[in-house]
């Protein structure tokens, strides 16, 4: 079962992290994340799995993004629930927050709801980068789970009917044209925008080294994982392998320490990008 | 936050970035007497650029009927609205900018339309500001009016999109100005479609990022005006470059129109973007609705279009529209012509100053039919 570590350690590396994260203050630090071994072999995405009785529940929570523009005071989400575990291949979080609605549809006007976890990619006690996003030389994994791509890959990408069940149009260019010719009217989807659709999993691996420099990982994706939303409590897995081969992954082995921030939006409120609620670094220990 | 000049607005104001001018800078020029709203140049565009899915009530180009016309639903009149009421006389703009007037923790003032904002591109079509009452007669201005506005994205000197985009996503080309839309960094955000004042960034929902117009870059990089400009029927269009007021050359077309006999003017310059589409106003409208949509100098813009006949460098210039596909460079008088040439001094179109009468007699023997004389 779990044992509860100490995290004293973090409270002297938090500090450094806040001279680089500005004004944040020390919320959510003090619980932190312990991530005991469990014994299932598969990837960890079932967030209904009986594993997590295994996990204490850390309550992380949420700040509203104010210190980049553009601001976002009035998010939302407070806080989260957070869960650790690892099977010695992989790390999962589980995250749980209230939500009164579902957001899954992107239209001009709706936004999606979205959840975030953030690691450095090397950890280091003593110089830990920024928990908004890292900074230039303090490169952040960034695994986010988004609902529209969880609603994808559940029920199919939805087609302009879907969105819009009286559209009427007579004929598109990949009706009448070879594919390399109807390519350029494709936009986004032509080129492989990866947010444009889910590939194989509602989870998008990333990078960045600051705000503005969010990259989807272009070779390397590796995170998987499940949203549920359920009488208005979203439970949403975020799973990524200890170590993988990409240079912006995380390299880690059981016992190892480091730590993890969240981000959340919800698209009710309006939330994408900048505006949204994000915590500060948390401990985490991963089991022996 | 950076300083920039803003020429239309005569002052300096606030900008996200610091100002660089690009080479050249991609503009055109509109003559709103002109325009029928036959919706050519949105055919021409939608079937050029935005077919696609996920397009079907996205137009980069599009000709709405003012005062009661809009595209998305109520943009500039809910703009305004959030702006409030600002001071306008004067070369000098004395009221806020959107940049200077945006809330805090944002960098620009802006809002994000409804969906069903886009889902109406030609309302208020041909809807007149009223009804004439029995016995009225026109009198100048009207008292009674509407005219179409056609628009595409402005190319602005100082972008909204460009400025409200937290990833650079938006950029605006060293070499000719035009500002496009970096369709793979994009990640759907949607701040360009609330932080541009005219509304022509557009969200995609097929592929959840945004769009907008790309100038007809692949043309313009080829010496082509583009596809809107060189199918207008009315040829109330001309596309090229524009310079600085303190640069402008005379024999630029473009730039005799706007600086030196200064017919055409900017779309909203209090909005504070330096938009590069220019419109000739249209000459029978109250100058009081005029001056808040086109801003300094309407009625004596009007006064010399009227007079455009008598002012040959001007007529050379009018009649340069859409007179050719190529984009002129340079233009110059040659004695009953006005000759238009390209950047390398080619001459691209040659037109009659006076368009030559031909009268038709009424019985065409060789044909043995009757004619009606239509000149």
């Amino acid at each position: 079962m779990t044992s509860r570590k100490s995290f004293r350690w973090f409270q002297a590396v938090a500090v450094s992290a806040l001279i680089l994260g500005a004004s944040l203050p020390v919320t959510a630090a003090e619980m932190g994340l312990y991530a005991p071994r469990v014994s299932e072999s598969a990837a960890l995405i079932d967030p209904d799995a009986a594993f997590w009785d295994q996990a204490l529940a850390a309550t992380v929570s949420m700040l509203p993004q104010v210190v980049t523009t553009p601001r976002h005071p009035n998010a939302a989400i407070k806080e989260l629930r957070v869960k650790a575990v690892h099977n010695g291949q992989w790390i999962a979080f589980r995250i749980e927050w209230n939500d009164k609605t579902k957001n899954d549809r992107l239209v001009v006007d709706e936004f999606g709801d979205q959840v975030a976890v953030e690691m450095p990619v090397r950890f280091k006690k003593d110089a830990l980068p920024s928990p908004m996003m890292g900074n230039p030389g303090g490169r952040v994994d960034i695994w986010q789970w988004r609902a529209a791509f969880q609603h994808d890959l559940e029920q199919g990408e939805p087609q302009v009917r879907d969105l819009y069940p009286n559209a009427m149009v007579d004929t598109y260019p990949d009706q009448v044209l070879r594919a390399t010719d109807a390519r350029p009217y494709t936009g986004a989807v032509g080129l492989d925008n990866p947010i444009s659709h889910p590939i194989r999993t509602p989870v998008l691996d990333q990078m960045a080294e600051g705000w503005g420099t969010l990259t989807v990982e272009p070779d390397s994706q590796d995170a998987l994982g499940k949203g549920i939303w359920r009488d208005g409590v979203w439970r949403v897995v975020i799973a990524h392998p200890l170590v993988s081969a990409g240079e912006s992954d995380i390299n880690l082995r059981p016992g190892d320490e480091s730590v993890a921030a969240f981000a959340v939006w919800d698209g009710g409120n309006r939330e994408v990008g900048a505006r949204k609620a994000w915590s500060n670094w948390v401990p985490l220990e991963l089991a022996k | 936050m950076p300083t920039v000049h803003n020429w239309q607005i005569g002052r300096e104001m606030e900008y996200p970035y610091e100002g660089a001018r690009p080479k050249k800078q991609f503009a055109m020029v509109m003559d709103l007497n002109k325009c029928i709203a036959c919706q050519t140049c949105t055919v021409a565009c939608k079937t050029t650029w935005t077919p696609g899915r996920g397009q079907e009530y996205m137009f980069w180009n599009n000709v709405e009927t003012k005062p009661y016309g809009y595209y998305p639903l109520g943009w500039d009149v809910n703009i305004l609205n959030k702006l409030g009421v600002q001071p306008m006389e004067g070369k000098v703009y004395k009221g806020k900018t959107l940049f200077e007037a945006a809330p805090a923790g944002e960098r620009v003032l802006g809002y994000l339309p409804d969906d069903l904002d886009y889902a109406h591109p030609n309302i208020g079509e041909d809807d007149c500001t009223g009804l004439m009452g029995q016995g009225a007669y026109l009198t100048m201005p009207h008292m009674q009016w509407m005219y179409y506005l056609p628009r595409i994205c402005n190319h602005c000197t100082y972008p909204a999109c460009l400025g409200s985009c937290p990833r650079q996503s938006i950029y605006k080309r060293p070499e000719d100005g035009i500002v496009l839309l970096d369709q793979y960094r994009c990640r759907g955000y949607r701040e360009c479609v609330k932080g541009c004042p005219y509304k022509k960034t557009y969200f995609n929902p097929m592929t959840r990022v945004s769009e907008k117009c790309i100038g007809c870059y692949p043309a313009v990089e080829n010496g082509r005006q583009t596809q809107c400009t060189i199918t207008c029927i009315g040829k109330i269009r001309l596309q090229g470059f524009i310079t600085t007021p303190d640069r402008a050359r005379e024999d630029n077309p473009l730039d005799y129109l706007i600086h030196v006999a200064k017919i055409a003017k900017p779309l909203y310059p209090q909005f504070g973007l330096e938009p590069n589409v220019y419109y000739v106003p249209p000459a029978h409208v109250p100058p009081a609705f005029l001056a808040q949509m086109f801003g300094h100098g309407v009625p004596e813009a009007i006064a010399t279009y009227r007079k455009a006949a008598q002012d040959k460098k001007l007529l050379g210039a009018l009649l340069l529209f859409g007179a050719t596909p190529d984009i002129i460079h340079h233009y110059k008088l040659e004695g009953r012509y006005t000759v238009g040439y390209d950047d390398k001094g080619v001459e691209l179109v040659r037109v009659p100053l006076r368009e030559p009468i031909q009268v038709r007699v009424e019985y065409d023997d060789r044909h043995q039919v009757h004619r009606t004389n239509i000149t």
